[in-house]
């Protein structure tokens, strides 16, 4: 197995069970189970195949959401003010005016979880109501999964997954093999050969499983997922036990490919499988913006206390003060008065925290989650896949992203492969019609396939295509009918069909699209027998005997066959890396220069090569051989790999070099444009794949991340010391002043140099060094290692860092970056279960990140900003009162008036702006990426932005107390000579309050669609609304017996008509002053797109121009600082930058070597070896049905 | 079925919006048509305000009318003198006349009638005219609910206890200038908040179970002679009940009566006395009593505020004006010359 598969372990200190599997997690490792066949296993209880995911169920809702609820010190603070309100005498707004908002609040958050709760019980029924075939009384019954118990026999066919972890007895091939595809589990997406023990090999039909006896003893669930430890008894206790191993389990979670179908016991169900144990539940992830928010929801507290303590000293005086106050009972004083006097004061002023914030976030967040969901360019529509927000919590973090890792492998690549052009004795083929067509065709090869002249070159082309469908481990198999459940409607990358009804099998990607290209040209590989392979030449049967398989291995890094020819001469084919090709060719072959020409061109694109070649081999040699060295190495008991590698190395020599293929490994749609895009949008993007390092390289040209300006910087190196060495003399290169700034360099860095470049006293140079490339390729890294990575750049930049992937091997990156991104598409994937956000293609992440992200940060950042101001704008009046009323804690507004202040009065204008707020076209939001600066640089919401915000609501504050107390000083209010009291002048102030607040909302509002009207507008009269219908709820209903009668005097009042058209604007007018002056004089670029927007005229320009100009600037500094000038500087301009390079000295590597285009990808080291596999098969004989 | 989502304006986030700029160009016509408005409103609220006639005199430490050596105010700060009376004169002439309706207050400074503890200290239940007793009284009333006897105020707390009552007597020459002391309490108070308990038309057998409040020289019932006036609908006490917004505030005590035909453009130019019968201790906290006379336009009293900020937004709304205006000509010339080059 391949070094990605070995290092993949759950880090085991974050491994939290499951909440249905808590118990079983405590026996892990403990016991043994015994399953018994065709006998129920009765005497053991095992877990049911059932899976919840699901946070509650009926009976635990409340009790776990109300403790969910009050974890949270934001609700705490609420509880607290509720039972403060209950003693007597202290509460100055009455005891319900807190426990009824806070009750409402919950209610609001109770149905949002129970909605989230049903959609996830609703996700695991349809995995758990999946059907499988069961072997029940003497025949296969479909039940559900949910049915399945430990010690079942169940039938899983092709493209199916597997309801639990399963001992493989049998299956439809040669000695119990069969293909499992692991992606989900471990993120490869080579098929993995699993093989059934002998001694079950035989179970093919239903009578034989009748007869089956025998029993299964097996360790108990645990969840390392590459250890398994059973044996297997058969025919009763009297049997010889087998031993099984990892090689016999199949794992929940993997899917059955290329084999029609399997036996299998289960041994491990629902919560107790692998998979499940190792699923963790995704850590809670906060954003930024929460984070600081919090902050300043502590903050405001400090200030509650400050002001509280201050009105209580206050008090403190006044009562002291030496008047003879008769009219008032005597008042309280010493140390409890003075303590009572504080409760009073902390519920008085406590509104100035919102309560509705937290609710009207979440509300917001899940809006805008659903937003994400149903954005149609978001919706992939070959697989039926939309985006969809797994949590909303992190939806403005999408605005703030700076750093991307993304894996390769189905994530920037759709994982198939595809032969794309070839070259051949020096001539290329496939140039000239793939600009439209996807596969490879070239007239001008096809004329020379079939109508050969006997020239060289023809000679040559057939002899490569010879090779295409003779060297290779590919088995075919002939199907006879189309079951529809043996074949998944799935993308197949090695499982096609023609019209002849060939299916290709091959655990390598590579050599199938390969075989599949030559079919294409009329090469139809067709027959596998142990000995032979028959080829359909242009409809003429050839048939190569196959003497010897010289198995690919990654040091190897080629493979070849020997094969009697049909005209009966011995050859040996070849396929490998250009550099070991060329090592071996003999001094008269041709064509090396060209075709090496071709390879760079063709590395160039991003495409992987492998060269061709072969040789033939004298008889005599070939016996001498075959019976001496390679005899001796096959049989070696020391170092057996090492002796065949030399056995094979003495035949591969002298090889006649033929050409070159060009095999593309398809990127998803528009992934170059993407990161082009993102790259603008100030986005750093590295790739961390489990690869190897020429498939990594490979795939960062192709997808223009590395250009070939651009120089390499390779780390490689296997020592501590090596790797300390290579990077302080990379960083030297660079040069200090260059530090951590974008330079047109890329660093390619291999897993085992990263095991030690992220060691303590290695890290920070080798980050230094990363952040001075453009682009950073890290290869065969183990999940564990991408997560490290990911980690080391969250923690030591404090930069947003976001994970894509679609694998199982990225889930620890994905949860470890602020943001995690899944690729969907593909049923099940455990990436896009354990992200925040899935989608279908690499692609869709550009309009994530710069439309919803930037939009949601810029949303929620001027909804929390109001929410606090409106709070703030409110309450702080009553603090102006206190001064005024003896620090006594007397309301001005009526006691119901304020608590329903958050819940209706200023609920909506929030709302709007969390929802609908657009600063820009979604379009020009994508066109000009730069745009995504303001929200990435957090220049909308942080400290600063908060205490403006504070400043300027103490400020409006102060104004809407003291204009109408000025209004309302000579008390005589109407014509008729009459006066108001504390509440009318309250009522006043209150109005005004809500009338200034809700169009400072209007104000921030960018984009006034009908909802901003409606929650403007609306809030407003809602007001006069609830205002009018309250003054008369006393004596029927008892309560607001203050306000009876308010509205009908405070409307007929002139004054506060008067008041009302000149307070709000008055109290705005500064705002509005400070908007006008910020555009006339500091315009920004959005501001400028804005404008631009309504007059219909493209920003381009404008942009273009702004990036001249900052860039200019920067430039001057530059100069200044350094005296160098035009070198674009990371971090800080967010406007395009021209593109300018610095020469890089010669001694960084530039891409010279063109192996680099070499990749390929096969299974090495599985439990079956390619030559054994090759040997077991006989496409002739028709399998067994498995009924 | 298909997943695809609806490609509906709502979930495309494609809504029809308005986007107001708020540029120089587009504000400073706003804040011009502003300024034109305010302004002239402004000046006539002023003018309006000047135009009220209004009368103050602050009598807290004016002397007993039989002898001229003490002060009222002593008076009532001597525990032992507390039943006797002490009432003072106070000498009004005015050189314009008060036409129209004249409005006499009572205004009090230093009061904190907006302390918490003395706003909440009533019970609306008792005072919507629902019999209460010691146990269904409102606890807020306390310490001013009931006796130890357990017999209950009426009305209770501490605001009704602390009733303003002075009163006040208006002489020209020799005739008394007719106030009526009705008409000054919002009319909702009158006839929804405030009622007397049954029989309404029986007060003295339908307060009989209740005691009048510690401080209160006469029962609730005998507030006034007029029955429609007497009781908890007496409508210096319903003036009194609303609490004022500040320690300093006045009340209505009585709007001048133009039924007469002496009266009936309000009050002539001349010599008023008013007698004040001095009940009301003020200086233990403090605080001053003030007699007014005013007049009222149809905005109310006497406001010069209103006009002014009026005034003063609209000339800065002018300035700012006339500055974005001159902004913007001024960027749309720069903007040309820009292009140019």
């Amino acid at each position: 197995m391949e070094e990605v598969e070995l290092d993949f372990q759950m880090p085991s200190n974050s491994v939290v069970p499951q909440s249905g599997s808590s118990d079983s997690s405590s026996q892990e490792n403990l016991g043994t189970r015994t399953l018994h066949f065709n006998c129920p296993n009765v005497e053991q209880s095992f877990e049911r195949n059932r899976i919840s995911t699901g946070k509650y169920n009926f009976a635990t809702f409340i009790p776990l959401f109300l403790f969910e609820q009050f974890r949270k010190a934001f609700n705490i603070f609420f509880l607290i003010i509720c039972i403060l309100q209950q003693i007597p005498g202290v509460s100055p707004t009455g005891r319900y005016t807190t426990i009824v908002p806070l009750t409402f609040i919950l209610l609001v958050a109770a149905i949002k979880e129970i909605i989230e709760d049903y959609k996830r019980h609703r996700a695991d029924d349809a995995v758990n109501n999946r059907l499988i075939e069961v072997f029940r009384e003497g025949k296969f019954t479909e039940l559900r999964w949910t049915q399945v118990i430990v010690g079942d026999i169940v039938k899983v066919v092709n493209g199916n997954f597997f309801p639990g972890d399963l001992v493989l007895l049998s299956s439809s091939e040669p000695q119990a093999m069969c293909y499992i595809e692991t992606s989900n589990l471990d993120g490869e997406t080579n098929l993995k050969i699993r093989q059934g023990i002998p001694a079950t090999t035989g179970l093919q039909c239903s009578e034989d499983l009748n007869s089956l006896s025998g029993s299964i003893e097996c360790e108990g669930p645990n969840r390392h997922l590459y250890d398994f430890c059973g044996n297997i008894k058969l025919g009763g206790d009297s049997g010889r036990s087998i031993p099984l191993g990892p090689d016999q389990m199949l794992l929940r979670g993997a899917m059955l490919r290329n084999t029609q179908w399997i036996y299998g016991v289960v041994v491990y169900t629902g919560h107790e499988s692998k998979l499940m144990k190792n699923a963790k539940r995704a850590p809670l992830k906060m954003s930024n913006l929460d984070r600081t928010t919090n902050m300043q929801i502590w903050f405001l507290m400090v200030i509650l206390i400050i002001i509280s303590l201050a009105s209580a000293i206050g008090s403190e005086v006044w009562k002291k003060m030496p008047v003879d106050r008769w009219y008032i009972d005597d008042i309280g004083s010493g140390a409890r008065g003075f303590f009572m006097e504080l409760l009073t004061f902390i519920i008085l002023y406590n509104n100035l925290v919102p309560i509705s914030l937290l609710v009207t976030l979440e509300l917001v967040k899940a809006i805008q989650a659903v937003f994400i969901n149903c954005d149609l360019d978001m919706y992939y529509e070959p697989s039926d896949t939309p985006a969809m927000a797994r949590t909303s919590n992190l939806n403005e973090e999408l605005g703030q992203v700076k750093y991307i890792f993304s894996d390769k492998t189905g994530t920037l690549t759709q994982n198939y492969m595809e032969f794309k052009k070839c070259s051949i004795a020096g001539v290329k083929y496939g140039e000239t019609a793939n600009q439209n067509g996807d596969t490879f065709s070239d007239e001008d090869f096809l004329e020379r396939v079939h109508n050969p002249k006997q020239v060289d070159q023809d000679d040559y082309v057939r002899k490569f295509i010879t090779i295409m469908s003779v060297c290779h481990t590919v088995v075919p198999e002939h199907v006879k009918k189309l079951n529809s459940n043996s074949i998944s409607n799935r993308d197949e990358t090695d499982f096609d069909l023609d019209m002849d009804n060939i299916q290709y099998q091959s655990s390598s990607p590579d050599e199938a699209a390969i075989v599949k290209a030559a079919r294409k040209m009329g090469f139809i590989f067709s027959i596998r027998t142990p000995t032979h392979v028959t080829v359909k030449a242009l409809g003429k049967d050839e048939s190569y005997e196959i003497l010897n398989v010289l198995e690919f291995s990654s040091t190897r890094k080629r493979m070849s066959v020997i094969v009697r020819c049909p005209d009966g001469v011995i050859r040996l084919l070849c396929k490998g890396a250009d550099n070991v090709i060329c090592e071996r060719l003999s001094p008269d072959s041709h064509f090396q220069l060209e075709t090496e020409n071709h390879l760079r061109e063709f590395a160039r694109e991003g495409l992987r090569t492998l060269c061709f070649a072969q040789t033939e081999l004298d008889e005599d040699a070939y016996m001498e051989w075959n019976k001496g060295a390679f005899y001796k190495a096959s049989t070696a008991v020391i170092d057996r790999e090492g002796q065949l590698e030399a056995a094979y190395d003495l035949v591969e020599k002298n090889l006649d070099l033929i050409g070159a293929s060009a095999i593309e490994d398809k990127l998803q749609d528009g992934v170059p444009e993407t990161i082009a895009t993102l790259a603008k949008a100030d986005i750093k993007i590295w790739v961390l794949t489990g690869d190897k390092q020429e498939t990594a390289i490979n795939i960062a040209y192709s997808c223009k991340l590395i250009t070939e300006k651009m120089s390499l910087i390779i780390l490689n190196e296997t020592t501590l010391d090596g790797v300390r060495e290579t990077i302080m003399e990379a960083l030297n290169e660079i040069g200090s002043e260059f530090l951590r700034q974008e330079n047109d360099v890329a660093l390619i860095v291999s897993g085992m140099t990263l095991k030690h470049a992220l060691c303590a006293d290695v890290q920070s140079s080798f980050l230094d060094l990363a952040l001075s490339c453009k682009a950073v390729v890290c290869c065969r890294v183990s999940p564990i290692q991408k997560a490290e990575i990911v980690d080391l750049v969250k923690h030591r930049c404090k930069a947003i860092t976001l994970a894509i992937g679609d694998g199982a091997n990225d889930v620890s990156m994905i949860q470890a970056a602020h943001v995690g991104v899944g690729i969907s598409g593909h049923e099940g994937l455990q990436a896009a279960n354990s992200s925040d956000y899935s989608i279908a293609q690499f692609a869709y992440l550009q309009k994530l990140l710069l439309v919803h992200g930037a939009w949601n940060y810029n949303r929620l950042a001027k909804c929390i900003l109001f929410s606090f101001y409106k709070n703030i704008c409110l309450y702080l009046i009553e603090l102006w009162f206190a001064f005024f009323n003896g620090f006594s804690g007397q309301i001005l507004f009526d006691r119901w008036t304020i608590s329903f202040y958050n819940m209706f009065f200023t609920s909506l204008p929030p709302l709007s702006l969390g929802l609908f707020e657009r600063t820009c076209s979604s379009e020009n939001m994508m066109k000009y990426p730069q745009l995504y600066s303001i929200s990435q640089r957090a220049v909308k919401y942080n400290a600063g932005v908060f205490w403006k915000m504070f400043a300027n609501s103490t400020v409006h504050s102060l104004l809407l107390f003291f204009l109408p107390t000025f209004l309302l000083w000579q008390d005589v209010a109407f014509s008729d000579g009459k006066v108001g009291g504390y509440l009318f002048l309250g009522n006043f102030v209150y109005t005004y309050v809500v009338i200034t607040v809700c169009l400072k909302a209007g104000m921030e509002s960018a984009t006034w669609t009908i909802f901003t009207h409606l929650s403007v507008w609306g809030s407003i009269i809602v007001w006069f609304a609830f205002f009018g219908a309250y003054s008369h709820f006393f004596p029927v209903i008892p309560i607001g017996a203050e306000m009876l009668g308010q509205a009908d005097n405070v409307l007929a009042s002139p004054l506060f008509w008067f008041g009302l058209i000149l307070l709000p604007p008055a109290v705005l007018f500064r705002d509005l002053l400070w908007k006008v002056f910020r555009r006339r004089f500091r315009k920004s670029v959005v501001e400028e797109v804005q404008e631009m927007e309504m007059e219909h005229i493209d920003p381009t320009n404008t942009i273009m121009q702004a990036a001249k100009q900052s860039l200019s600037e920067k430039a001057h500094l530059l100069k200044n600082m350094f005296g160098v000038s035009g070198r674009s500087v990371a971090g800080d301009i967010p406007l395009e930058i021209s593109e300018e390079h610095r020469p890089i000295s010669s001694s960084v590597r530039s891409l010279q070597d063109p192996n680099l285009g070499f990749a390929f990808s096969q299974e090495e080291g599985g439990v079956v070896s390619q030559s054994d596999l090759i040997r077991q098969y006989n496409s002739e004989r028709s399998k067994p049905e498995g009924n | 079925m298909s997943r695809k989502p609806e490609n509906t304006a709502f979930k495309q986030q494609r809504i029809p919006a308005w986007h107001p700029l708020l540029t120089a160009k587009s504000v400073f016509p706003t804040f011009l048509v502003v300024s034109v408005a305010f302004i002239p409103i402004g000046v006539v609220l002023l003018v309006n305000s000047q135009n009220i006639i209004e009368i103050m005199h602050d009598y807290t430490d004016c002397t007993s009318v039989e002898d001229n050596s003490v002060l009222c105010s002593s008076v009532r700060l001597n525990q032992s003198r507390m039943e006797e009376t002490c009432t003072c004169q106070i000498n009004v002439s005015f050189d314009t006349s008060m036409s129209g309706d004249v409005f006499m207050y009572y205004g009090l400074t230093n009061f904190f009638q907006n302390h918490r503890r003395y706003v909440k200290s009533r019970d609306d239940n008792q005072l919507i005219g629902q019999h209460v007793t010691q146990s269904t009284v409102s606890s807020e009333c306390l310490p001013f609910a009931y006796l130890p006897n357990g017999t209950v105020f009426a009305p209770c707390g501490a605001i009704a206890n602390s009733l303003f009552n002075d009163s006040f007597t208006m002489i020209r020459d020799t005739t008394v200038v007719p106030f009526l002391q009705t008409g000054i309490a919002w009319p909702t108070d009158y006839s929804q908040k405030f009622n007397n308990p049954s029989p309404v038309n029986d007060l003295s057998q339908a307060f009989s179970s209740y005691i009048r409040p510690l401080f209160w020289q006469r029962n609730v019932e005998d507030l006034d002679t007029v029955t429609s006036n007497s009781g908890y609908q007496n409508e210096g006490l319903i003036v009194w009940m609303r609490a004022a917004a500040f320690s300093h505030f006045r009340k209505p005590y009585g709007r001048l009566d133009r039924s007469s035909s002496e009266f009936e453009n309000g009050l002539s130019v001349g010599n008023y006395i008013i007698n004040v019968s001095y009940n009301y201790p003020v200086t233990a906290f403090g605080g001053h009593k003030r007699f007014i006379l005013s007049t009222t336009n149809w905005m109310g009293g006497k406001n010069n505020f209103l006009g002014i900020a009026y005034i003063t937004f609209g000339c800065v709304c002018m300035c700012i004006g006339v500055l974005l205006c001159c902004l913007h000509y001024h960027a749309r010339k720069r903007h040309v010359v820009h292009v140019d080059k």
